[in-house]
Parts: structure tokens; sequence; C-alpha cells
């Protein structure tokens, strides 16, 4: 499914220079110092070598007293666009946005049990900016909830996160039915 | 393709509160998973977090669980492995045994000093990580093994992480089989500061995803399904470690799938994009003597498998994920 994605794109271009701008005035490292190393390719195994750009264990490092990522709250507005089947491609990927391994999605009764089943999604009319808020920084909601920081520690794009939100919203055939029979 | 926005632009959206980020104040920082504050030293701590010790706190309270029809993960997955041992694991206890009898070119050996089979070191695993005076530093087991390897018997390429350290720690540990274990966390100290401090560690949240090791491994995501993958409390564990763990190893690892608690700790690095220490260091050390003091109280059970699940669970584990 695809839709125009006019006002969305200007939408995401804005929040990723604000978000930008707002990393660079709070103090936190900006991965653009870092050009020298080679960056992750979602899909692909995680760089090791990436990995002391978060906080970390170690004593030594500057990692070891790093900050957490800044706590965002993000606004969706515009339409819903995005490529529904890249979104799926996304969501189940153990490498890229991996929503599978804690959640039951569309078509894929085989996820985890760690959040609630997203299977039919589309059927419970959430509002757009609250299923956003949730995919980009879930700490806005519930500080403690087990989810990954997926806005502001970069594991998705605002395009990839718009992927995922248009296979969620699609009503799935084989949910429906699944739902009546409950 | 780029676009400029002009910054006065951004401000006066900041100040309508209609930009798309707002970035919280400073304040508000979430560095620790919650539930420090409840841990103790001892396996029953357990309680606190997934109240299902009761199952699982010995053999006896473990058979009648099973025998009342409680699935895997209404024990806390805590029944799967330590009472079977395992046979494969068995086989690779004499390759750590002929290691600790062989003697290098001065004619000495581990056992020259330590007896034959390692006779004097029986029950010593239960109480590692221990202080060493010498060193004056908290070591794990492989550290321990690293160091009189490479004073002792010039040995400098036995390592915390190759595979002589790691099947003699296997082997030691097994030579402790049944001890009760015995971090002693409570009198002041080093070994007590390097508990809490690991401590501090397990629940600080770290990494690309910004979880904790807590994050898993406590309630409500331990004792639920990660994708197939059970994590658990981090009560009890350390007990069945090193470990045998076929199928399952980190790239470049010739260590015959043992996976000592070092290399388990690193392992779940990997898994959860965290920055991966070196094995020995003294924060991985620290969250060692974590793990190991929250095993105080129960048996060493060693050397068992990830993977001795019998079918019946796998039979349990299908009805629940069907749900
Ligand atoms: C590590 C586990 C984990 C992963 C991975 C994960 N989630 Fe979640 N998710 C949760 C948990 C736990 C909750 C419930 C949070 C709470 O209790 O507030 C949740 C809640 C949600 C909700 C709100 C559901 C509702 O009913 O209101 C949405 C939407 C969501 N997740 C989407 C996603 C998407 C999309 C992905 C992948 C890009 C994803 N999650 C990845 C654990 C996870
Ligand atoms: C020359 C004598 C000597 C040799 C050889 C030696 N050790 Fe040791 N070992 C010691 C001493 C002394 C200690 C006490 C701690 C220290 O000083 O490091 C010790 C401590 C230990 C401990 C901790 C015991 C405890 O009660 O806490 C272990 C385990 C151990 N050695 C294993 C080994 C292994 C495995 C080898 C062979 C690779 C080995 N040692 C070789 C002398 C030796
Ligand atoms: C993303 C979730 C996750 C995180 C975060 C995590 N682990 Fe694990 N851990 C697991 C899973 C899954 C297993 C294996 C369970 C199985 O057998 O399937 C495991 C296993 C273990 C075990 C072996 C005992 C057991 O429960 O089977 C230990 C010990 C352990 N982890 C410690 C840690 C430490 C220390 C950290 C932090 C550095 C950590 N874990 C972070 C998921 C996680």
């Amino acid at each position: 499914m695809r839709v125009t994605i006019h006002e969305t794109r200007g939408w995401i271009r804005s929040a990723r220079v604000l978000a930008l701008l707002l990393a660079v005035a709070s103090g936190s490292t900006t991965w653009a110092e870092e050009t020298g190393k080679t960056e992750w390719v979602p899909g692909e195994p995680y760089p090791t070598a990436l990995l002391d750009r978060y906080p970390c264990h170690d004593y030594e490092l500057p990692c070891g007293n790093m900050a957490p990522p800044i706590v965002q709250q993000v606004e969706f507005s515009g339409e819903l666009t995005g490529d529904s089947a890249l979104g799926e491609k996304i969501a189940t990927n153990l490498r890229w946005g991996n929503c599978l391994s804690c959640h039951k999605l569309p078509g894929h009764p085989e996820g985890g049990t760690i959040g609630p089943s997203l299977a039919d999604y589309s059927t419970r009319s959430l509002p757009l900016s609250y299923t956003y808020q949730r995919i980009w920084d879930v700490r806005v909601f519930n500080p403690n909830a087990h989810m990954p920081v997926y806005g502001p520690n970069r594991i998705l794009t605002p395009e990839d996160i718009g992927h995922v939100m248009a296979y969620l919203y699609v009503p799935h055939a084989e949910n429906r039915i699944a739902a009546k029979q409950d | 393709m780029k676009t400029k926005i002009p910054k006065a632009a951004l401000v006066a959206a900041l100040v309508a509160g209609i930009c798309p980020v707002t970035v919280f104040a400073a304040e508000v920082r979430h560095d620790f998973w919650p539930g420090r504050d409840k841990v103790i030293p001892h396996v029953s701590g357990d309680e606190q977090f997934s109240n299902t010790y009761r199952y699982w706190k010995d053999e006896m309270s473990l058979d009648a669980a099973v025998t009342a029809g409680l699935m895997s993960h209404e024990m806390n997955y805590k029944d799967f492995r330590w009472r079977e041992k395992s046979l494969e694991g068995e086989m690779l206890l004499g390759e750590g045994q002929e290691l600790f009898n062989t003697a290098n070119e001065q004619g000495q050996s581990c056992a020259s000093c330590h007896g034959a089979d390692g006779k004097e070191l029986e029950g010593t695993y239960a109480r590692m990580p221990k202080y060493n005076e010498r060193l004056k530093r908290v070591v794990v087991g492989p550290t321990q093994i690293r160091i009189c390897a490479e004073e002792r018997l010039g040995r400098k390429d036995w390592g915390e992480d190759t595979r002589p350290n790691t099947l003699l720690a296997f082997y030691l540990a097994s030579l402790s089989d049944g001890e009760i274990i015995d971090v002693d966390v409570n009198a002041p100290g080093p070994v007590k500061d390097s508990y809490e401090r690991g401590r501090d560690l397990f629940f600080k949240r770290v990494g690309h995803f910004h979880f904790a090791c807590a994050s898993c491994h406590t309630p409500p995501s331990s004792g639920n399904y990660l994708r197939g993958q059970r994590p658990t409390t981090f009560f009890g564990d350390a007990a069945q470690y090193p470990i045998y763990h076929f199928p399952y190893q980190l790239a470049g690892d010739n260590l015959s799938y043992i996976f000592t608690m070092q290399h388990q700790i690193r392992s779940c690095q990997q898994l959860s994009r965290m920055y991966q220490g070196r094995e020995g260091s003294a924060p991985m050390t620290d969250i060692e003597t974590f793990l190991r003091a929250s095993a105080n109280g129960y048996p060493i059970s060693v050397p068992v498998s990830e993977y001795n699940m019998n079918t019946d669970y796998l039979e349990r584990s299908q009805q629940v994920s069907s749900q």
C-alpha cells in the first residue's frame, strides 16, 4: 500500500533537524563526530565498535559515565503513509526493528509475549500520535516499559516507523476472523 | 536531498508547542531499572521478584511442582536443567582434568601445588569470586586460573577467554558439584563492594536499546517468551556455570561450547547490543560477584547443559505459545 507522503516528508525532515539541534545543544554525543567508523546497516549485525556511543558497563571509558538518552516527546502530524510490506520486514527482522521478539504481529502469531499482542492493532483505532510516540520513545508513557528506545538511539528512522505503522494499521483479514472467534 | 529550516521558524514552533519533537527536562533520568533496593545476596531473594522460589528451591519442591502440572514459565524456567547432568559435558571434563595434570617444560603442573586431579581445590568454586590478597583485587575463577598459569607455570596464553582456561574452569567447578554456594558479601570489604557495584551494573540501563540486564532478567519480562528464548530471574543460575551450551557459541569461539559465567555475561551483552566488556576485567568481575552471590544457598550443579530439556517441557511450551 502506498499513499502520498508530502506532508509527512516535510515533517520528518524538521523532526530530524530539530532532534539533532537539541542533541547538540544539550551536549550529548552526536554521531556526526564519528564519521570514521563503519555505520550500522539495518538488517546486518550491529558493529561492536560502535557500542561505546551509548552508556556502558565499563569503569574507564567515557561511556561508563554517559548520561542516558534524553526522553523525546514526538507528535505525528499529517497522514499515515508508508509501505506496509516493508513495515512487516522491518518489524520481523531480528537485526532491524525486531518487534516480533516481544509482540505477536499481524500474520505472525509466533511472536514473543513480553509486550501485548499487536496482531489486531488495526481494529483498535488508536491515534497515530500515540502509536508513533510508543515506538519512538516509550518512556513518555512508561519510563520502565521494556521496549527499545527506537527513536533517540536511532534504531529506526522516522521513515522506518512510518512503514511499520502502515503495516500495523492495515486491516488484516485473518486477524479480523481470529478476533471474531475469540 | 536537504532542506534548510530557518532557525526562527523552529523557535516559533517550539513556543507554539506544535513542533514534532520536544525534549523533557534534564532531571527526568531513568538510569536504572527498578528493583535494586529489593535485592538480597541469597537465592531466596527470588521471592521478592518472581515469587516462584518455592517451586524450585530444592529437588523435592521441583518434583512436587512438576507432578502438580506446573508449566515451565510458571516456575520461572528454573525447572529445565540443573537436575540432569549432561553427558556431552561430562566428556569434556576429562580434557580439563588432563590440562590440570599436564606438566610444563620444568615438570610443573597445576597438580604440583593443588594435588593430583585438583584434590585440594574441591569445594573452592563455591566460594569464588574471592579477594586475592596478593593482587589486591577480587578475582573470578578464570582470572585465578590465568594468574596461576601465567605466573607459576609460564603459560602466557591461558587467558580468561581461551580454551584451556575454560576447560579448567569447567573441571574445577565440577569438583564443587553439590557444594552449597557461599560467596560472603555481608562482611564489609572488597567482595561486598564488588557485589554492590555489580548489582548496580546489572540494573544500569545501557547500550543501543537502552536495556539493563535486569530488563530481561526480572518480571514481567522474565518468565515470558522472547522469541522462543526464556529469560529467567538472576537468582540461582550461577550454580550451573560453567555450562555446556551446545549448539551456541560466540563468533570466533573455540571453547567446545562451554560458557563460563564471564562468557555468558558477554554473550548477553552482545545479544542486547551493549558494549562488551573484557572477560576478567573489573566491571565484568563485579557482575559475576553479583550473580554468584545471588545463588548463595543453592547447590552447584556441574556439568549440566543449557538445553537438556525433556520433550515434556517442549509440549508444555507449545501450549503456552499458542495461547
Ligand atoms: C523488548 C521487548 C519489546 C520490543 C522489541 C518491542 N516492544 Fe513494543 N512493547 C513492549 C512492552 C513491554 C510494551 C508494553 C509497555 C507498557 O506496559 O507500557 C509494548 C507496547 C507497545 C505498543 C503499545 C501497545 C498498546 O496496546 O497500547 C506498541 C504500539 C508497540 N509496543 C509497538 C512496537 C513496535 C512497532 C516494535 C518494533 C519496532 C516494538 N513494539 C518492539 C515490548 C517490546
Ligand atoms: C607453584 C604453585 C602453584 C601452581 C603451579 C598453581 N597454583 Fe593455583 N594457587 C597457588 C597459590 C599460592 C594460590 C593462592 C592464591 C594466589 O596467590 O594467587 C593459588 C590459588 C588457586 C585457586 C584458588 C583457590 C582458592 O582456595 O581460592 C585456584 C582455583 C587455582 N589456584 C587453580 C590453579 C590452576 C588451574 C593451576 C594450573 C593452571 C594452578 N592453580 C597452578 C599456587 C599454584
Ligand atoms: C534482551 C534480553 C536480555 C538482556 C538485556 C540480558 N539477557 Fe541474559 N539472557 C537472556 C536470554 C534470552 C537468556 C537465555 C535463556 C534461554 O536459555 O533461552 C539469558 C541467559 C542469561 C544467563 C544464564 C542463565 C539463564 O538465565 O539462562 C545469565 C547469567 C545472564 N543471561 C546474565 C545477563 C547479564 C549479566 C546481562 C547484562 C549484561 C544480561 N543477561 C542481559 C536475555 C537477556
